[in-house]
């Protein structure tokens, strides 16, 4: 059955292409920084192409009305051009992935979001930021980050684990590996999972004053950075958070569909789920349409959806507003809602004002690490090395 | 373990504490008191029976612990095998149903005792809700048994009672507590994740032999 057209761009080239356009200024600012650097081949190939996909994917889901299809593409990209340039960055810096002592001491690890779970409670009782990372300055400093996780939780929510997350890509991409899982039923009390573990690990942060997610258990440390096996307890560590990242990030997506690590254990998607109450933007169900298929249960990629969500008319607070039960109700029935309107109404409007907020997010972290991975990857072709 | 961890220990495990009082306390706050103040009255004396009965088992174990730990090798094996049983115990508890306990029960069955002396009931809930051996409170007696002195001992379940009441600071708010099943949930899960990190300190302490 064709599902009937509810968006106002969708199908319309020329409406897409009208919304499009300031999402195209924008992409442009924010990918050449207000200059593009386009003095070499390589340069200007990357710089063009990554305006181009971007381009692209946005028209996309406005003329496709398909959220979710679109959104994995440029999410996964993130989190493959991330890891790509992290990487070889670090082995020019270093000579190699793992950090040491000296690099502790000299509080030279880069800081990613998910610190921030552990931070919090040391910072009020000791007045310290318990990271061995730059408080500003430098790659990937700690108030920059603080910044961007404040601005964009309140703007988007939980909506940052699908739109701006630099892992989150690896589970959505393992995820959809296979198109029918071998695991089929999952008990959704899992979800509440990463609650525990961002008690558990808030806790003990705040007392051994040591970020002990990064320590012990971060599985994409396999991805990025980790410690110098020099004793039996960094081989520990180095044991565990590999065990996790085969786990949670490649066996479980692959037999379920879901995303298993961001969906039950990623501490800072807990934290992340309370500012879902307070944002402008949720996802709603609509009673009156809903057959009670129960497609999008079937299809959410966090568990975010059961039959009581489906009663209550809205997905749990876990949601991250990725669209995967949007693009799949075949009655329509899902929606982008802003707080405070009537929710069987402006569905075209309130998906729209989601979108712009939500594709600048991943264009900003995009932008950087696809350009310089695209230049790498020539490198590659023509030196037959990354560094 | 120092006597400090008695607070380290509440509150990593309060949760667990607050998910097995929740269904003692909770229902009995929503029927019984209306008001914030109330409430909170309600929740004092429901804490001061939990205190009466971490004082009697500190004191307890402080006895049993001044008389079996005596500076040995055998100590730190004795440990290591209680905190890897306590661990799985705690593992298992995350895993198992919570037994409720409703506290409407023991209203009906003292009803002229309770007339007259209406604190009872949270005092009751309190004491018998504390001396329930659940896997945190086993590690506790563990705790104040390895400080091997009454005082200490008696110090250390004073710490955790504190630890663990922090928990129990939103609950005059009970109007706003409208997720109970959830806050169990994630306390079974958190039992399980501080299981294993018990299991963790356990091993490591027979392998420090």
């Amino acid at each position: 059955m064709k599902k009937n057209t509810v968006y106002a761009t969708e199908g319309s080239v020329w409406k897409s292409l009208l919304l499009t356009f300031p999402m195209v200024l924008l992409i442009l600012l924010f990918i050449s920084g207000g200059k593009p650097d386009l003095t070499s081949t390589d340069k200007a190939f990357a710089f063009l192409f990554t305006f181009v996909f971007l381009v692209f994917l946005f028209f996309q889901i406005l003329y496709t009305g398909k959220t979710d299809k679109y959104r994995a593409i440029g999410f996964i990209a993130l989190s493959l051009f991330f890891a790509l340039t992290f990487i070889v960055n670090l082995v020019r810096a270093r000579g190699s992935m793992t950090f040491s002592e000296e690099t502790l001491l000299a509080c030279e690890i880069p800081f990613c979001h998910i610190v921030t779970t552990m931070i919090i409670i040391p910072a009020v009782l000791t007045n310290s930021i318990i990271f061995p990372g730059s408080i500003i300055g430098g790659f990937a400093s700690i108030a920059s980050m603080l910044v961007i996780v404040v601005g964009v939780s309140l703007a988007l929510g939980r909506g940052f684990c699908s739109w701006g997350c630099f892992y989150g890509g690896w589970d959505d991409a393992t995820s959809r590996i296979m198109r029918k899982p071998k695991i089929k039923k999952i008990n959704p009390v899992f979800r509440w999972m990463s609650f525990a573990v961002l008690l558990i690990i808030a806790i003990t942060a705040a007392i051994s004053l040591n970020p002990v997610y990064c320590d012990w258990l971060c599985p994409f440390k396999t991805v990025t950075e980790f410690e110098k096996v020099t004793s039996f307890t960094v081989l520990m560590k180095t044991v565990v958070f590999l065990s996790l990242f085969i786990g949670l990030v490649i066996i479980l997506p692959v037999l379920t569909g879901k995303r298993i690590q961001c969906a039950t254990f990623c501490p800072m998607g807990a934290l992340l789920s309370f500012t879902n109450k307070i944002n402008a933007f949720d996802v709603r169900i609509s009673k009156d349409q809903c057959s009670n298929c129960e497609k999008c249960t079937n299809t959410c990629p966090t568990l975010s959806l059961n039959t009581p969500d489906l009663e209550a008319g809205k997905p749990s607070i876990t949601c991250m507003k990725c669209g995967k039960c949007i693009d799949a109700c075949s009655k329509s029935a899902i929606h982008y809602h802003i707080r405070g309107t009537p929710p069987d109404r402006n569905f075209s409007w309130a998906r729209n004002l989601f979108l712009f907020p939500s594709f600048m997010l991943l264009v900003i972290f995009l932008g950087g690490p696809m350009q310089t991975g695209i230049m790498l990857l020539f490198k590659l072709i023509k030196t037959g090395s990354l560094l | 373990m120092h006597i400090s961890e008695g607070f380290i220990l509440g509150l990593s495990t309060g949760v667990v504490c607050l998910a097995y009082c929740g269904p003692v306390l909770i229902p009995y706050l929503l029927s019984e008191a209306n008001t914030l103040l109330n409430n909170t009255y309600t929740v004092l004396l429901f804490l001061a029976g939990r205190l009466l009965a971490y004082g009697i088992v500190g004191l307890l174990s402080g006895l049993a612990g001044a008389k079996l730990m005596q500076p040995s090798s055998g100590q730190t094996v004795f440990f290591g095998i209680l905190y890897i049983i306590l661990a799985l115990l705690l593992i298992a508890y995350g895993f198992y149903r919570f037994r409720e306990i409703c506290l409407g029960h023991i209203r009906i069955a003292g009803k002229v005792y309770l007339q007259r002396w209406p604190y009872l009931v949270p005092v009751a809930g309190g004491f018998a809700t504390g001396i329930n051996l659940c896997p945190p409170f086993l590690l506790a007696i563990t705790g104040a048994m390895q400080s091997g002195a009454i005082l200490k001992s008696l110090v250390f379940f004073l710490l955790f009672f504190l630890g663990t009441s922090l928990y129990f600071i939103p609950l005059p708010f009970i109007g706003f507590f409208r997720r109970q099943q959830v806050l169990r949930i994630v306390g079974k899960f958190a039992a399980i994740i501080a299981g294993i990190i018990y299991l963790y300190k356990g091993i490591l302490f027979l392998v420090s032999i």
